[in-house]
């Protein structure tokens, strides 16, 4: 038993000791943990390396539009047409040209010549007529369907032959053809079966074999090792050549890190494991990077002024209020103007993205150029004139302690449920409540779980909710679902039979006007009523909208930064990796 | 010894069953949903989860005893393969951790243990006491960002970006340079704690007076000490190992998040984040099997370390 016991402590000594030695003996880290390299040329070659805080369910695009799904499906697919996240002009992708019927209701598109998917097979018109039946077809439920309708109804689509494609649209759309951008291809060769079988959902999971993906993107998938990383080579049949003729990509490889912690993702930028991180950098880590800026090792790109600020909203669903003694005044738009009044926006910029943001008073911030109007009603932060508007409710301090009474004796006090983890929104709510203290009001901040607070919204099961709407595309039009009475994301009162209030069908018609509207200036004059509509009834208050900041390290060029998300890689296939030998 | 052995395989049994079945019925019973209602109308559909709830259980049931745990939500994969996959990582990093902490926990408890005295013994006090005041996050980040700092050590991930198309020994090369950080994290709470009993256990058995007979025998006092006294300090100690083998094999969610271990840990916090019921279970009865082949370690060997034990056993 000694001897065991003796023998045993010895092989564990050893054992220790030998690591000790290994580690003392073994070779530095190899190129892609250790200092990064900077040249003054760029050249093509390299590889780009960014983090995924999230994996892909799938690679089916159609089935998934989660942020994995959705990079997943940008770095290995190609669009007809695209709208350039940098300029937000529309330009040709696929489909080299196309005309328009004179009454904006047709386009005919001409695809390019001798493109084929990944695998060889030429890319036709059938693939696009096949993945608009896919779209369509109820039995797919295509999380698609809905971007590819114009007021409900689906586009026609047809190919005369094999370089061409004609789409129809059932009404006059503002967007026009760039309702294209929203349309993710799929091989008609490889996904027919499945489609014919009804396994089209369960086509393209995570575990297909890369080389059983047809892809038409700049990069074709290596390998995916869950929970760690996803591998993608160059496709060589990819398409895209620069203005001097050599063929896109110019890097390599593009490996995308799994890191699920936001600070460790910004620990591995800063020692040069990866180029870039999945998203914005938070104000905080700015100075952090500060040092490796300093050292030309990195940038901070300013991408400008975020386009999807956090927002307050109130449960306007006149039956949840029902018998709630508070009924007579929250939901009243002069109680949101008085908050509104009453939270000063410097501090809040101040505190909650350390100086780093600007003031808003709508959806719309200057991030958005084409569509923001300064011209709407703004509030200027006054606690007295909030009191005075809270006055004209009957809300007085009758008791003599810190919040307002009505004339029931009910507390100017309310419960906002917030997301937990997320700092801006934590952060924001704090000073919420703080700013709302001097005014009587009294808001109690509950933190909830992501899932359990999206529940409770679509419930319509809440007072007042502090959270963020995601934008997925600047064009108000892109985004009905938010500004329509019976939209999904209408979220102060979500799909209305009918507009419950007067200035809702007013937003209503005039967004409908916005939509099928083709002309440019006059598209942004109504879009402008809308905002003025909006910021006068205040059903959502907005406060800051962030500036956005990415970090990059100096290895990488040909960046053209987006505010929309992947702000970086949505033009991955220029982006070039600089080298000074062998990477 | 074989009696024994049955009895505590039953009970081991039982805890899967009530582990995984609490699991799942709780996940289910959660409020919150991170899918839009109509995806999840289709999810719920295509697997099953419209059902009853006792239908849900009792199928489920049926599965788990065949071994499938049903299908991911999340993943759109077969629990089992998900499992698989990430209970090996798992548990290469578990056994790292555990070699680490038994490594450095139990030589200097036997010598903080064995002195009252001194400025060595206070200082591995000390460190024991930070050791274990420090919460798995910050530790995990500080040695993270120790990592970042001087290069030492990839940063995190299992293995670099080339590794699926490594050699074996080039591989275990790679997975030998991304271990040291996370099992570090892993064992360095571990080795306070073993050290902290160890020092205790020893200290109260060099007490005793067989060990003083064996230095009247003429011992020196460390062989007296580690042939006699050290083998009755590991009853306790072995206690220990039995939940640590459990902790440590079913992951540690923190240390994997930060980093980036794919283990079973980040697994279940993924499932748990998306509601993805079946997974979590899985995670779970997973989680629980280790328990409980951990503690029936512990027990086998207290019983092998141990005299008493054993004749207690046969008793």
């Amino acid at each position: 038993m000694n001897r065991q016991s003796r023998a045993l402590l010895s092989v564990l000594l050893i054992g220790v000791i030998t690591f000790v030695g290994w580690r003392s003996c073994s070779a530095p880290p190899d190129d892609s943990n250790g200092e990064i390299r900077i040249s003054t040329v760029p050249t093509r070659g390299g590889v780009v390396r960014s983090s995924l805080r999230s994996e892909p369910r799938t690679f089916n695009r159609l089935l998934d539009a989660n942020f994995p799904v959705d990079l997943f499906s940008l770095v290995t697919g190609s669009k007809l047409v695209r709208v350039n996240r940098a300029t937000r002009q529309l330009e040709p992708g696929l489909a080299e040209k196309w005309s328009a019927s004179p009454d904006n209701l047709t386009y005919t598109l001409t695809l390019r010549d001798g493109v084929t998917w990944s695998d060889g097979t030429p890319f036709t018109s059938a693939d696009v007529v096949f993945t608009f039946q896919a779209v369509y077809d109820p039995k797919v439920n295509s999380i698609l369907a809905s971007a590819l309708k114009v007021n409900g109804q689906p586009l026609k689509v047809s190919a005369p032959d094999p370089r061409t494609v004609v789409v129809t649209l059932p009404a006059t759309f503002g967007p026009g053809i760039a309702i294209l951008d929203n349309l993710h291809l799929v091989p008609k060769h490889k996904l027919e079966a499945a489609f014919k079988n009804g396994t089209f959902a369960q086509a393209l999971a995570v575990t297909t074999p890369p080389a059983e993906l047809a892809l038409l993107g700049p990069f074709v998938l290596r390998s995916y090792e869950p929970g760690q990383r996803i591998v993608f080579d160059r496709n060589p049949r990819y398409w895209k050549k620069d203005a001097a003729g050599i063929q896109l990509p110019y890097a390599d490889q593009l490996v995308l890190e799994v890191v699920p912690d936001q600070n460790a993702e910004l620990l591995r930028l800063q020692a040069g494991q990866i180029d870039m991180m999945q998203q914005q950098i938070r104000p905080e880590d700015v100075a952090t990077l500060r040092p490796l800026v300093d050292q030309g090792k990195a940038r901070v790109i300013e991408l400008g002024v975020g386009t999807d600020p956090d927002l307050l909203f109130f449960n306007l669903r006149t039956p949840y209020w029902q018998k709630d003694p508070r009924r007579d005044w929250i939901l009243r738009k002069e109680f949101r103007k008085a908050i509104s009044h009453a939270v000063d926006r410097e501090a809040y910029a101040n505190t909650v993205f350390l100086g780093s943001g600007v003031p808003i008073w709508g959806p719309i911030t200057p991030g958005n150029k084409d569509w923001f109007s300064p011209n709407i009603q703004r509030y200027a932060h006054s606690i007295d004139r909030a009191k005075e508007i809270l006055a004209g409710l009957g809300l007085t301090n009758r008791d003599q302690d810190e919040w307002l009474e009505d004339a029931n004796n009910a507390e100017a006090r309310f419960t906002l449920l917030t997301y937990r983890g997320n700092s801006s929104l934590e952060r924001g709510a704090a000073v919420l409540r703080d700013a709302l203290r001097p005014a009587g009001i009294a808001v109690d901040v509950v933190a909830l779980e992501q899932g359990a607070l999206v529940q409770r919204m679509v419930k319509g099961d809440f007072e007042a909710i502090f959270f963020f709407f995601s934008a997925t595309n600047l064009d108000p039009s892109m985004n009905l679902d938010f500004w329509l009475s019976s939209g999904s994301a209408h979220i102060w009162n979500i799909g209305q039979t009918k507009p419950a209030t007067e200035w809702e069908k007013e937003i209503d018609d005039l967004m409908m006007q916005v939509t099928s509207q083709p002309d440019p200036a006059e598209r942004r004059r109504l879009f402008e009523q809308v905002q003025k509509i909006f910021a006068e009834n205040l059903p959502a208050l907005y406060f800051v909208a962030p500036r956005l900041h990415m970090g990059v390290t100096e290895r990488l060029g040909g960046l053209e930064p987006a505010i929309l998300r992947p702000q970086l890689l949505w033009n991955v296939d220029r982006i070039t990796v600089r080298q000074d030998g062998a990477q | 010894m074989g009696r024994y052995l049955l009895q505590r395989l039953g009970f081991a049994l039982l805890l899967v069953f009530v582990v995984s079945s609490a699991a799942l019925l709780l996940t289910r019973a959660a409020p919150g949903d991170t899918l839009d209602p109509q995806e999840r109308a289709r999810i719920n559909h295509e697997l099953g989860l419209d059902r009853p709830l006792l239908a849900q259980y009792l199928s489920w049931l049926g599965g788990a005893a065949r071994l499938d745990f049903g299908e991911s939500v999340l993943y759109s994969r077969p629990v089992k393969a998900l499992l698989g996959e990430r209970a090996l990582n798992t548990a290469i990093l578990a056994t790292a951790a555990l070699i680490l902490a038994t490594a450095i926990g139990i030589p200097l408890g036997i010598y903080s243990g064995s002195r009252s005295t001194g400025i060595g013994p206070s200082i591995v006090r000390a460190l024991s006491v930070l050791g274990l005041s420090v919460p798995p996050l910050i530790g995990s980040l500080a040695l993270v960002f120790l990592a970042a700092r001087t290069g030492w050590f990839p940063v995190g991930g299992m293995t670099s970006a080339a590794g699926l198309e490594m050699s074996w020994s080039r591989y275990l090369l790679d997975l030998a340079r991304h271990i040291p950080v996370p099992a570090l994290a892993l064992a360095i709470p571990l080795a306070a704690s073993l050290e902290r009993l160890q020092s205790q256990a020893i200290a109260a058995a060099s007490r005793e007076t067989f060990v003083a007979a064996s230095r009247a025998r003429g011992l020196e006092r460390m062989q007296s000490l580690l042939r006699h006294a050290w083998p009755v300090s590991l009853r306790p100690v072995l206690g220990l190992y039995g939940v640590m083998i459990g902790s440590l094999f079913s992951g540690s969610f923190i240390v994997e998040v930060v980093t980036s271990w794919p283990g079973l840990g980040r697994l279940m916090f993924d499932a748990l984040k998306a509601r993805d019921i079946f997974l979590v279970a899985g995670c779970a009865a997973t989680g629980a099997v280790f328990l409980a082949i951990g503690t029936l370690i512990a027990d086998m060997l207290l019983a092998w370390t141990d005299p008493r034990v054993r004749a207690g056993e046969r008793a």
